[in-house]
């Protein structure tokens, strides 16, 4: 049909071509007669028309035998363009699609998983927050429990000292007594009170 | 080197030598003498290494280790310098210590008695060295001999001493120990 139809707009198409090409090959005024009345004045006169028919036939023949081929064959070409590139663009546009398509899962899916690192990262977040401060307060715990057993035992080695130095001073006051206020004679009662209550020499 | 019965012979013989000459020659009193004396020389040769080192000394003659022992101890008893100018002259006197323990061990085993040192601070009369002496003899159960010796710095009361057994009943102790009472009591305080 199409094929038809293309053939009949060529045929026509040729004809005018055909046509124009007599009417300037044959310049003959075909309205020489313009001063007639009447029908006549738009009739052509057959001495004219007879020549620009055989005119026209010829380069009508002429036309569709050398001209067309290569009229329809740039047709022919142009369409085949045309079509080649709308299969092109077909197949563009469904190459696009489906890369579209790709990338929308790709999105969805790097949405998808960046809410899930975004998810670990606020648990991860929570968990070392949780760490962190566990772990600072058992060292400050550590730290509180130390400084009292530091601070007791200083406080034990202070109490240590005083009571040291209050036995050293309590004996060196006793020492100074006996030394000083005891007599020979008190010397010896002491002496024979001790070796009285001494223990056994051979024990 | 002679082996360690050999030396304990040596020992003996050296030990029985010097108290049975100093028995025979004055009797319980030399043999204390004898003894108190040789304690001292032990006393000064542990502070004098050179001088034990010379008596010992193979590169001296034997009359050379002799002078130099006459020479340092000749005021001592005779029979004493006699004793170490023998053992210098044999380079035995690095034995001494052990030949004085022999002479302790032989007068209570051989001739029965002990010497007891007594350390106060004041000299003792005859009542106290009575009392003691019973006291010594009584634990002892054979007669015994006193050494006093004087030192202050017990700060009172006595200390007696035989061949290693002892009583401590000075005043410098019974501190000690009531100091250690003190600074162990934790009765009264937090801690």
């Amino acid at each position: 049909m199409n094929a038809t139809v293309s053939k009949f707009v060529r045929n026509c198409t040729s004809g005018v071509v055909a046509f124009a090409a007599a009417s300037a090959v044959c310049p003959m005024s075909a309205f020489a007669e313009e001063s007639g009345a009447g029908i006549e004045a738009i009739l052509p006169q057959m001495e004219e028309f007879i020549p620009m028919l055989v005119a026209f036939i010829i380069l009508w023949i002429v036309l569709a035998k050398f001209g067309w081929p290569k009229f329809e064959g740039m047709l022919e070409k142009r369409e085949n363009t045309i079509k080649n590139n709308l299969e092109k663009a077909e197949e563009a546009r469904q190459e696009s699609e489906r890369l579209l398509a790709e990338y929308q899962e790709q999105l969805e899916h790097a949405k998808a998983q960046a809410q899930t690192m975004l998810n670990n990262a606020q648990k991860s977040g929570e968990a070392l927050e949780k760490e962190i401060t566990d772990r600072a307060r058992t060292e400050a715990d550590a730290m509180i429990e130390k400084a009292k057993v530091a601070i007791e035992a200083e406080k034990r080695a202070a109490i240590k000292e005083l009571q040291d130095s209050m036995a050293d001073t309590s004996i060196a006051v006793a020492s100074r007594l006996i030394g000083e206020d005891f007599s020979d004679e008190e010397h010896r009662k002491l002496i024979e009170r001790y070796v009285k209550e001494a223990g056994n020499l051979n024990a | 080197m002679p082996n360690r019965h050999v030396i304990n012979e040596t020992i003996a013989a050296y030990a029985n030598a010097a108290i049975d000459g100093a028995y025979a020659a004055g009797g319980k009193e030399a043999v204390v003498e004898v003894r108190n004396q040789m304690l001292e020389i032990l006393g000064f040769m542990s502070t004098n290494i050179d001088l034990r080192l010379a008596c010992d000394d193979e590169g001296y003659t034997p009359e050379e280790r002799e002078s130099i022992v006459r020479g340092v101890f000749g005021s001592y008893n005779e029979l004493l310098v006699n004793l170490l100018v023998v053992m210098a002259s044999r380079c035995d006197i690095n034995m001494l210590r052990r030949v004085y323990a022999k002479y302790e061990e032989l007068t209570e085993t051989k001739l029965n008695f002990n010497i007891v040192d007594v350390t106060t601070v004041v000299e003792l009369d005859d009542n106290l060295r009575t009392v003691i002496t019973e006291k010594a003899e009584s634990d002892l159960g054979r007669d015994c001999l006193l050494v006093e010796h004087i030192d202050p710095s017990i700060q009172g009361g006595i200390i007696m001493e035989t061949r290693g057994r002892y009583v401590d009943a000075s005043v410098r102790s019974q501190l000690d120990r009531a100091r250690l009472v003190l600074k162990e009591k934790t009765d009264g305080g937090e801690c």
